[in-house]
Parts: C-alpha cells; sequence; structure tokens
C-alpha cells in the first residue's frame, strides 16, 4: 500500500509546532518566574470565578 | 513499500498492521511535550496532557463524531450516533452536577449567560460544523489523523474565534440574561432528573425518526464488543464500541473537572492562539475589550503550557496521531486533496465555527457536553440552535461538492 503522507513534511510540521510552543514558552511570565525573577504573576491559578462564562465573559447585568 | 510493521508472532493477530513512523513520532511528540510540561508548569497539567491524549484516542477509536452523528439521524434516518452522544450527556450529568454542587471549593461549572450572543452564535456553529466537516472535537481529532481538509477548517476555525472574540462585547449587549444553573430551580437531584428526562425525551424523538424511516433500530451504541476483532486488538487499533467512547468521555471530562477546577473545553485554546499569532504580527490584542478581561488576559500574556485547554487540546492531537498510527489510517482521509468548492466549504466552515464558538460560549465540547454536564440552561439552547443551523448546513452541503 502506498503511503498518504511525506513523513518529512510531518517531522517538519510538528517541528514548526514545537518551536513556536517554546518561542511562547521562553517569553511568558511562567519562565521567568521558573528562571529565579520573583515578583512575577503566572496564569497557572487561572480560574476567574467572578466570570459569566467559561471564556471569562462578564455577566449581561454588569454590563452598562 | 511502507513503513508499516505487520505484528504477528508476539500479538497472534495475523495481519494486524501499524504505521510505525506515526507510532513512534506521536510517542516521541508525547514524551518530549509531556516532558516540557512537567518541567515548566506543574503535575496537574501533565495529567491534563495524558487525559487529552487518551480523550484524543478514544475520539478517533469511537470515530465518535457529532457532526456525523446529527448527518446520520438527518440524512440517513439513522440514531445510533444520536443516541450515543445522548447517553454521554446523561452519563456525565450523572456524575458531573454532584461534583459541582457538592460545595467543594474550586470548582467552576460550563455555564453562560443565555441571549442573543448564544443563540446566534450557536446557530452559526452548527451551520459550520456541516461546511466545515467537524466540530471542536472533531476537527482536533481529525487534523491529528492526518486530514489535510481539516487541517484548512482548523487555520480558518483559528480566525474566527478571533474575530468573534473581538465582536462579542457588543453581541453580549445585545439582549440577554444571566447564567440560568437548573440545580437554582431544581436542586441537584432535580435538574440531573429534569435533564435526563430532556435527553429520554430527544431520544424517544430519535428513535422514531429512525424507525419511521427503516421499521427498526440500529442499536449500535449499546454494543460493548468490537465487531470486527478481539478486545485487545480492538483496544488498540479500534473500531471502539460506542460504550467504550462514552465511558472513557465521560470519566475524562469528571477528570478534567476533578484536576483543572473547570469541565472539559476546547475552543477557548482557538481564540489564544490565534491572538498570540495576531500579537506577533504586530496586532495589538489588548486594544479589544475581550483581551482586557482577566481570564483572557492572563492566558494572552503567559505561556500556552499553563493554559489548560491548550495543554488537553495538545493531548488530544497527538493522542489522535497515535491511534490513527495504531489503526494504520494515517491521513486516509487525504488521499485526495480539497479543491475548488471542497476548500470554499472548509474556509467558510471553519470561519463560521470560530465565530460561532466565540459567541456561542464553546463548542460542543465546552457548551453542549461540559454544559449538560453542569445542568446549565444555556447548553440546551445551544443544542437546539445548533441542531438548527446543522439543518442548514446539511441542505448546503452539495453546493459544496460535499457528500451527504
Amino acid at each position: 500500500m502506498e503511503r498518504a503522507y511525506s513523513p518529512v513534511r510531518i517531522l517538519v510540521m510538528l517541528g514548526i509546532i514545537l518551536v513556536l510552543i517554546m518561542a511562547d514558552h521562553l517569553s511568558s511570565p511562567t519562565f521567568a518566574f521558573n528562571s529565579g525573577q520573583g515578583n512575577v504573576q503566572t496564569a497557572l491559578s487561572q480560574r476567574d470565578e467572578t466570570a459569566c462564562a467559561p471564556c471569562g465573559a462578564p455577566c449581561p447585568s454588569t454590563r452598562d | 513499500m511502507t513503513d508499516s510493521a505487520v505484528l504477528q508472532t508476539g500479538l497472534q493477530q495475523p495481519g494486524w498492521q501499524v504505521d510505525r513512523f506515526i507510532v513512534a513520532t506521536a510517542l516521541a511528540g508525547l514524551a518530549l511535550l509531556g516532558g516540557l510540561i512537567w518541567l515548566e508548569t506543574a503535575p496537574f497539567m501533565v495529567a491534563l496532557f495524558v487525559i487529552g491524549s487518551v480523550l484524543g484516542m478514544a475520539l478517533y477509536h469511537g470515530a465518535f463524531g457529532f457532526t456525523a452523528g446529527w448527518r446520520n439521524l438527518v440524512v440517513k434516518k439513522r440514531g445510533a450516533g444520536m443516541r450515543a452522544q445522548l447517553m454521554l450527556f446523561g452519563l456525565s450529568s450523572l456524575i458531573m452536577v454532584p461534583m459541582l454542587y457538592s460545595g467543594q471549593a474550586g470548582l467552576v461549572g460550563a455555564v453562560a449567560p443565555v441571549g442573543t450572543s448564544l443563540v446566534v452564535g450557536s446557530f452559526i456553529f452548527g451551520l459550520g460544523m456541516q461546511l466545515g466537516g467537524g466540530c471542536g472535537s472533531g476537527t482536533l481529532f481529525t487534523v491529528g489523523a492526518g486530514n489535510i481538509r481539516m487541517v484548512v477548517t482548523l487555520v480558518f476555525f483559528i480566525a474566527g474565534t478571533v474575530l468573534g472574540s473581538i465582536h462579542l462585547p457588543w453581541w453580549l449587549d445585545q439582549p440577554g440574561f444571566d447564567p440560568v444553573p437548573l440545580v437554582n430551580t431544581f436542586g441537584v437531584s432535580g435538574a440531573i432528573i429534569v435533564q435526563l428526562l430532556g435527553l429520554g425525551l430527544i431520544a424517544r424523538w430519535v428513535n422514531r425518526v429512525e424507525r419511521k424511516a427503516h421499521g427498526n433500530l440500529e442499536r449500535g451504541e449499546l454494543l460493548w464488543k468490537g465487531q470486527e476483532h478481539g478486545v485487545f486488538r480492538t483496544l488498540i487499533s479500534g473500531r471502539w464500541p460506542f460504550t467504550w467512547a462514552i465511558l472513557i468521555l465521560a470519566a475524562g471530562n469528571a477528570l478534567t473537572l476533578a484536576l483543572s477546577g473547570a469541565p472539559w473545553s476546547i475552543t477557548f485554546a482557538f481564540n489564544v492562539w490565534g491572538a498570540k499569532a495576531m500579537e506577533v504580527m504586530g496586532v495589538n490584542m489588548s486594544q479589544f475589550e475581550f483581551w482586557t478581561w482577566e481570564y483572557p488576559a492572563m492566558a494572552l500574556k503567559d505561556s500556552m503550557l499553563t493554559n489548560a485547554p491548550s495543554v488537553m487540546n495538545f493531548g488530544l492531537l497527538l493522542g489522535a496521531m497515535l491511534a490513527a498510527g495504531l489503526a494504520n489510517r494515517f491521513n486516509e482521509a487525504s488521499r485526495s486533496r480539497p479543491e475548488g468548492r471542497q476548500f470554499l466549504a472548509s474556509v467558510v466552515g471553519g470561519l463560521l465555527l470560530g465565530y460561532g464558538a466565540r459567541l456561542g460560549f464553546g463548542c460542543n465540547i465546552g457548551a453542549l457536553f461540559s454544559g449538560i454536564a453542569s445542568a446549565s440552561l444555556h447548553a440546551w439552547i445551544w443544542f437546539v440552535c445548533a441542531f438548527s443551523g446543522s439543518l442548514l448546513g446539511i441542505r448546503l452541503r452539495p453546493w459544496f461538492r460535499l457528500p451527504n
């Protein structure tokens, strides 16, 4: 059976995604915190319990 | 020649082939990303990553597609897929509603406002499901399995969520009211009973549609054993009976709630990925109200590895890839590339999915599955409106050269 994909293309795609994730992480407050910088707010405990929806939207009743 | 291995003596299953390259790549990806999450975040994030990968395998091996289930009912008048979804919602409701309202601090349900935004968003999402070829979970697991058309859908899905996030504050200012948890009206037991009755009524309607068209019911959703192979081979390479997928998906959502404090969601991560991409391109997303709200602002600023939906989505993609490799079917749906109107359907469908998901407070997972598991009224309205949008989408599919 002929292969339906190019292995090189798969590896390149996954590599690009990994690089993007790493680039995002290396510039983040969490990485700064892990590197010893204090006074940085990270998002690990990020639930906003006052929000009205999972995306963080406020309640309609609180809007002008 | 392929790299597929013929596993014979060890597993005593002649002719059982796996795609060694895809399996090895998926396992390497899981180990690499899992290790990074372990080193840089917290153990519960690794657990969520693992849960995401198991959910990806369950969705792929169980062929648990919400979109196809709805279309099969409308077009072929077969209701097994739809009944499987209803069973999933009922089981999750039984497990998660008591968890959420047990008084334990730190657990937040998938509840959302009810109003114009929800109605319009969920209708648009349902339309997008049929044109884009998948819902939130369906798009992700098929991308993980190497489907090129769904990659196009995902890219425009992400673009749609970003546009939706910019417009959401305006939509929230249209008529609507605050979330309505059914528990406030009926109590915990009452809310579960009301929801089970609602699901039962829908199941009855589905049965009536199928019986009227065929004179009988195909009870595929009740099977416990694979039809083609033994238990072990079915577990590893699929296809799973619906019951297995239902149990795994229900347990996965409950574990997600217990570990992260909120039920399973998918599309908020797309929002974050899209907004981060826009910022890389020089757009200051903080100028838009949505990205000034506390949770989105923090998610945008910090690493994707600290965002639970993102981490679970990464796991889901790799889990589906692993499952497709084990089934030796990776990229099988992409032998003919989408062109012309089919490509256009992916673009339009993706945009509608993304925009609708943001306005509708999530997709079939975050709004529908997790919403019903949280006994929120908005999930039921989402269900009705998305199904209505899906009916329109099914009528439009032939124009886009998409088979019904």
